[in-house]
């Protein structure tokens, strides 16, 4: 099987790494770049825990080919703070209890984080549709959809 | 058996051309599989259903991710435009809705993001979001092969589950709608067991216009998804349709129609009484909700 | 028991921000499939069983062995010992014979997890079918296929009684007052079965486990689980080790709902890990495999009938419960206890036959789940309450008011009611949701209807769960708190910390909780289950911290020639409202104090250590079940949802539960609140969608594509809660737990409303839209 070397920016730093044809650009980010906030829950692009932005838009990364990220721009949950400055998404989801396991928490914010740059007064129904394709098992979603519709201001 | 934790091994080629995808099918047969948006193909190569040694992206081909419109021509959609491209694309938004409305009623945001109208389409599932919109907008596919293009009619491109008249040789490059119907109204109405982001159940996809074609002054096309082996258009409600007046009761008549054109099937998300159930309800919904677009507009005009 | 004052609190009852939410937010909250080990990293994948009951004739590993990157393979013969909670009726890999889809019949462990997977794949497992039994009522009747020939010589809890020679793994029984004279009392008799199917919990973390196996003997396991301590014995119980050989790590859980307590999958891992010393070994669940290779929740067949007078009044109950426990019920069977002993649901009634079965099938593996056997069976309890009150001509709210249970009646297990706030609870939710207004539906295609349920639950374990705690400080006068109780999201570590801070004067911030839990490390604690940490494990932390105070107000005291009783601790700081002196602690808590005068150093590092067993549980009787204090307390609730019915799709749409439990104290209100939302919206899932369809065993929708749960547009548009505290005399502050009710009656609820919006009852879980539109056309 053969392997590719690619370079992409991932949360603002170059990388070029030799990827495996089958590799998914999930199994790039945690197992080569030990980017583990970028969670794997169903491999099947049903759960949305691995939803990260690929050249600005939401994707789960275990449907695309680390091969496929060739040249692109990928952000992950790490990437969205800035010099110890936490996104407002990230502050609403502290401060509206929006977190429980955790464990959907880094791709509902990148879901979200996506919907508010391309819409950055959702009405509640447009919240809920972008993030249908993110599962939460713990919170029952209402305190997430306050914490996007608090980080919109 | 169970699904893998991870993708099998294949070799991953990114084409370079047109000729050279052709040439890889040519000489790969079956082992080659074309990459579009991945949404349906990795998944289903990850369960083992379909296996492939060699992938081929064609989503960066020339032509492959633009949409183009013209008033004469109509518009032509490159195979790999994505889903999320289509629903937000002003022109398909402008002239044709339904296909937007479809585009977005597939799976979630992410999967929107990746999902090709091509693969919907190309992956023949009866249940293709796509497939009932570019029906009753009388939809072409532009295939590409050894012998250089071909055009086929979409109602005679599904043969069946994951059947298709695509060549093992050829691949989709666009798909071609006519010019709208002047004063066309559209809508696809779809019933998964979420409210979005699942499968359909059932998917409806209803066209209405005003034509002299036919005595009542209107024509209503319906074309419905997950109800039979294939995508398949309610021929039957469409001409008793084209012979009464437009209104509760030619709609009541026409959906019950459609609901007897179904050919369901009883599986794990639904069975047949409830699917035929559904066809009929969605049906008559949207020829309602279609008949409110054109009397408005009707009515719009007359003042 | 003594009556309880309100205390003053500054940290307890407020609603701080959680411990954990900032690395949450961030991606460094490290949950274990994110732990880092390098090259060395081994994987292991499982061969398992297609058939869901069959003798295993043989195993050739022969090609798989050759298989690039394959380092070794375990079969069943690697797995002698049994391993189970209570009873201990299974293998890390099935030895013999398989006895449901996907059980473990051999493990390959490789350089990869493709290589492993591959070299499972080369693995040729040839069967013996057996006859299978895939319903619970079918497998106790006579002739049915035997699943478990050994049953009578599986080591078994005290409280559990197998029959050994059927499919009945455990039997518990409630013979309480004269039941036959009561229904002939009664002037309404009702009788009906109902049915829930197997689910699952779905954490969207699928189960992960690395073991190592030290050169020493010693073994590390990393695992996501809610059960450090218990994974502990089991496994070394089942791999003949020294529990003090077994060391267990665990942290942060993406959810577990149950299916995490216990040991499911782990042990493949410890036995994969024995054949490479030195070596990590991982095993992760696909989500396939998640959902029905750890733990299902266990179908029920209920067969009730139930008695009342024309006033209104419940006298008679008698209930069968037919558990399908799946091919192993090693956990399940409590399930089946805890059933049993809370048969009436929250309410009194005096006379009570119940016959609670625990049976196997070759179904997946039952195993806790949210609730722990109280949703199964509310689903029937609830329903059949709303139809006597209708049959009786009476409110469905004021019905449940004159029947539910209050303090100082008597429980069906023979208990005394403690102090309940259960009526202000179901008058709290009829406000709310606006019982007996009827608005009309926002369509001329929809029906709207309201509907209400009510739950009580008392966390199920055995006598002697146990809890510890330790508080340790660092020079700054910060400190650690150590628990070994688990956060999977419900808050623990946040309120544990809240109750350290307020015993020890500090600030929230002045906590660090010492994680993540590690049996080497970490103060004991049974399980995370049963909704006990923030009682159980809380009442630990108050009595660590309570001890550290002491100390350090001894030293002070001692140091300064006041009396304790003088001395609070305030901000971090020591101060005597005598002297108003006042001392920080990080002045003290690590090198004590110089004695004036002298300048002798009194003191040293301060360590608070606290326990806490209920000591006072007793057993419950054999014949009866009865026992006069046979579960710590319950804690009990009320839901009122409103719903529209599309008569044209049988869709359902929530518009608005209103829910109200009695947590004695809230200690975090909005973390209250949040189990609230969360259990409401899990309970709507198994109500409206939740179903693994299995066909002679075999699951048909083993992924989210087919096993759909609620999203962000299904969840109801608002959900009201309300926390009432009537205080818990053995809780901290008077807490009780919450965490597990709180989705025991949204199903019944919705149910109920679909009732009141259709005239149509269902005795089957789940609701789907498909089930409401073809029983509507069948009515119309």
């Amino acid at each position: 099987m053969a392997t590719h070397s690619i370079t992409l920016t991932v949360n603002g730093a170059k990388e070029q790494v030799d990827v495996a044809s089958n590799w998914t650009l999930l199994q790039l980010l945690r197992d080569r770049l030990a980017l583990t906030g970028t969670k794997n829950g169903c491999s099947a692009g049903e759960c949305g825990a691995c939803t990260v932005l690929l050249n600005g838009e939401p994707v789960n990364s275990c449907l695309v080919l680390a091969v496929e990220a060739d040249g692109a721009n990928v952000v992950t949950v790490e990437g969205l703070a800035h010099d110890g400055q936490l996104d407002p998404l990230q502050q609403a989801f502290i401060d509206e209890g929006a977190v429980q396991c955790g464990f959907c928490t880094p791709g509902m914010l990148l879901s979200a984080r996506a919907l508010l740059t391309r819409n950055p007064h959702p009405s509640e129904r447009e919240i809920r549709q972008a993030l249908v394709g993110n599962l939460c098992r713990c919170t029952g979603y209402a305190r997430i959809v306050r914490a996007v519709q608090k980080a919109a201001g | 058996m169970l699904s893998r934790p991870g993708l099998p091994s294949f070799d991953y080629v990114r084409a370079g051309s047109h000729d050279e995808v052709v040439r890889l099918l040519v000489t790969g047969g079956p082992d080659v599989r074309l990459l579009m948006g991945g949404t349906d193909l990795l998944v289903r190569m990850r369960d083992g259903v379909v296996r492939a040694r060699t992938l081929v992206d064609v989503k960066h081909l020339p032509g492959m991710r633009t949409i183009a419109y013209d008033s004469a021509a109509g518009l032509t959609v490159g195979a790999a435009v994505t889903m999320n491209q289509l629903a937000s694309n002003a022109d398909v938004r402008a002239h044709y809705a339904i296909l937007a409305e479809a585009a977005s009623a597939v799976a979630s945001y992410q999967v929107r993001n990746r999902a090709t109208l091509g693969g919907n389409l190309c992956n023949a599932s009866p249940a293709a979001d796509t497939a009932p919109a570019v029906m009753v907008l009388g939809g072409r596919l532009v295939l590409c092969g050894p012998e250089g293009e071909r055009e086929v009619p979409i109602d005679e491109f599904f043969l069946g589950p994951g059947k298709s008249a695509r060549q093992a040789n050829e691949f989709l490059t666009a798909v071609r709608l006519p010019p709208p119907r002047q004063g066309a109204r559209g809508t696809y109405l779809k019933l998964g067991r979420n409210r979005e982001g699942d499968l359909a159940v059932v998917g409806v996809g209803v066209l209405g216009s005003p034509s002299s074609e036919v005595p009542p002054g209107y024509a209503f096309s319906i074309a419905l998804a997950s109800v039979a082996p294939v995508p398949l258009r309610a021929t039957a409600a469409e001409r008793l349709l084209a012979g009464q007046k437009p209104g509760g009761a030619a709609f009541a008549a026409a959906a019950q129609l459609a609901a007897q054109e179904a050919r369901p099937i009883d599986d794990v998300r639904s069975g047949v009484a409830y699917r035929r159930a559904m066809v009929e309800s969605l049906t008559r919904r949207g020829l309602e909700t279609v008949w409110r677009g054109l009397s408005a507009a009707s009515s719009g005009r007359g003042r | 028991m003594m009556g309880r004052q309100v205390e003053q609190t500054r940290v307890v009852g407020t609603s701080v921000p959680r411990v954990d939410a900032l690395e949450k937010v961030t991606g460094a909250a490290r949950f274990t499939d994110d732990l880092q080990f390098g090259p060395d990293l081994l994987f292991g994948r499982v061969v398992r069983s297609p058939h869901a009951h069959a003798r295993i004739v043989s195993i050739d590993t022969a090609a798989a062995l050759q298989m690039p990157g394959v380092r070794a393979i375990i079969t069943g013969a690697d797995t002698p010992g049994f391993i189970g909670l209570y009873l201990r009726d299974r293998h890390i890999l099935a030895t013999d014979r398989v006895r449901q889809v996907g059980d473990p019949v051999a493990g390959v462990i490789a350089s990869t997890e493709q290589a492993a997977e591959d070299g499972a794949r080369a693995i040729r497992v040839e069967y013996e079918l057996l006859p299978g039994v895939f319903d619970p009522f079918e497998a106790v009747q006579a002739g049915a296929p035997l699943i478990h020939p050994d049953l009578g010589s599986y080591d078994v809890a005290s409280f559990l009684y197998p029959r050994p020679g059927t499919n009945i793994s455990h039997h518990f029984r409630i013979r309480k007052g004269d039941v036959d004279g009561a229904f002939g009392r009664c002037d309404t008799i009702l009788e009906d079965t109902y049915r829930a199917p197997q689910i699952q919990h779905v954490p969207i973390e699928t189960h992960v486990a690395i073991a190592r196996w030290e050169q020493t003997g010693e073994v590390t396991l990393w695992s996501a689980t809610q059960s450090p301590f218990a994974q502990r014995s089991m496994i070394a119980a089942a791999m003949g080790i020294e529990p003090g050989n077994v060391r267990v790590i665990g942290n942060y859980i993406g959810g577990g709902f149950g299916c995490k307590a216990g040991v499911t999958m782990e042990g493949l891992a410890v036995a994969m890990a024995r054949r490479v010393p030195g070596r990590p070994v991982k095993v992760r669940l696909t989500r396939e495999e998640e959902f029905f290779c750890s733990f299902v929740r266990q179908a029920l067949v209920a067969k009730v009938k139930i008695g009342a007078t024309r006033e209104g009044k419940v006298l008679a109950l008698q209930v069968e419960y037919y558990w399908d426990g799946g091919a192993y019920t090693e956990y399940g069977t409590n399930i089946t206890r805890a059933a049993g002993y809370s048969s009436t649901g929250p309410y009194f009634v005096p006379s009570v036959m119940t016959d609670s079965y625990c049976v196997y099938t070759n179904n997946p593996t039952g195993g806790p789940m949210r609730g722990f056997g109280m949703p199964e069976i509310h689903w029937s309890i609830e329903q059949v309450m709303d139809r006597l009150a209708e049959k009786l001509g009476m409110d469905r709210v004021q019905f449940r008011l004159l029947n539910c249970i209050r303090e100082g009646q008597e429980t069906v297990s023979g208990m005394t009611m403690h102090a309940t706030g259960l009526s202000q609870c179901i008058k709290r939710v009829a406000k709310d949701i606006q019982w007996g207004e009827k608005e009309p539906p926002s369509a001329p295609h929809k029906l709207r209807g309201k509907g209400i349920a009510i739950m009580w639950k008392a966390p199920a374990m055995p006598r002697n769960a146990a809890s510890e705690a330790w508080v340790v400080f660092n020079e700054d006068g910060t400190f650690n708190l150590g628990v070994g109780g688990q956060e999977l999201g419900q808050g623990s570590f946040t309120v544990a910390a809240q109750m350290a801070a307020e015993v020890l004067g500090v600030p929230m911030d002045r906590v660090r909780v010492a994680r993540p839990v590690d049996t080497r490390y970490s103060p004991y604690e049974w399980q995370t289950v049963a909704s006990r940490l923030t009682w159980s494990m809380g009442n630990a932390v108050r009595a660590a911290a309570t001890d550290a105070r002491k100390q350090i107000l001894d030293l002070v005291g001692r140091c300064w020639g006041e009396t304790p009783a003088d001395l609070d601790i305030r901000n971090g700081e020591v101060i005597s409202y005598k002297s108003e002196r006042s001392v920080g602690l990080d002045k003290l808590v690590i090198c004590g104090l110089s004695m004036p005068g002298d300048r002798e150093l009194i003191g040293g590092p301060i360590m608070g250590r606290g326990r806490f067993m209920p000591t006072y549980v007793t057993d419950l009787d054999k014949e009866t079940g009865q026992g006069t204090h046979g579960m710590v307390h319950y804690t009990t609730g009320a839901e009122a949802v409103e719903l529209e019915v599309d008569t044209a799709t049988g869709q359902v749409e929530v518009l608005r539960v209103a829910a109200a439990f009695d947590v004695g104290k809230a200690i975090n209100p909005e973390l209250v609140k949040a189990q609230i939302e969360g259990g409401v919206v899990q309970g709507m899932s198994s109500g409206l969608f939740e179903a693994l369809r299995l066909k002679n065993g075999e699951p048909l929708n083993s992924s989210f594509v087919d096993y759909r749960i609620v999203t962000t547009l299904d969840a109801p548009q608002e959900i009201i809660t309300a926390v009432v505290e009537t205080a818990q005399d053995d809780g901290p502050w008077g807490a009780r737990g919450v965490g597990e009710h709180t989705m025991v009656p949204t199903a019944p609820a919705i149910a109920n409303a679909i009732y009141d919006a259709i005239g149509i009852r269902f005795n089957e879980m789940p609701l789907t839209a498909e089930k409401i539109y073809l029983a509507l056309a069948h009515k119309a």
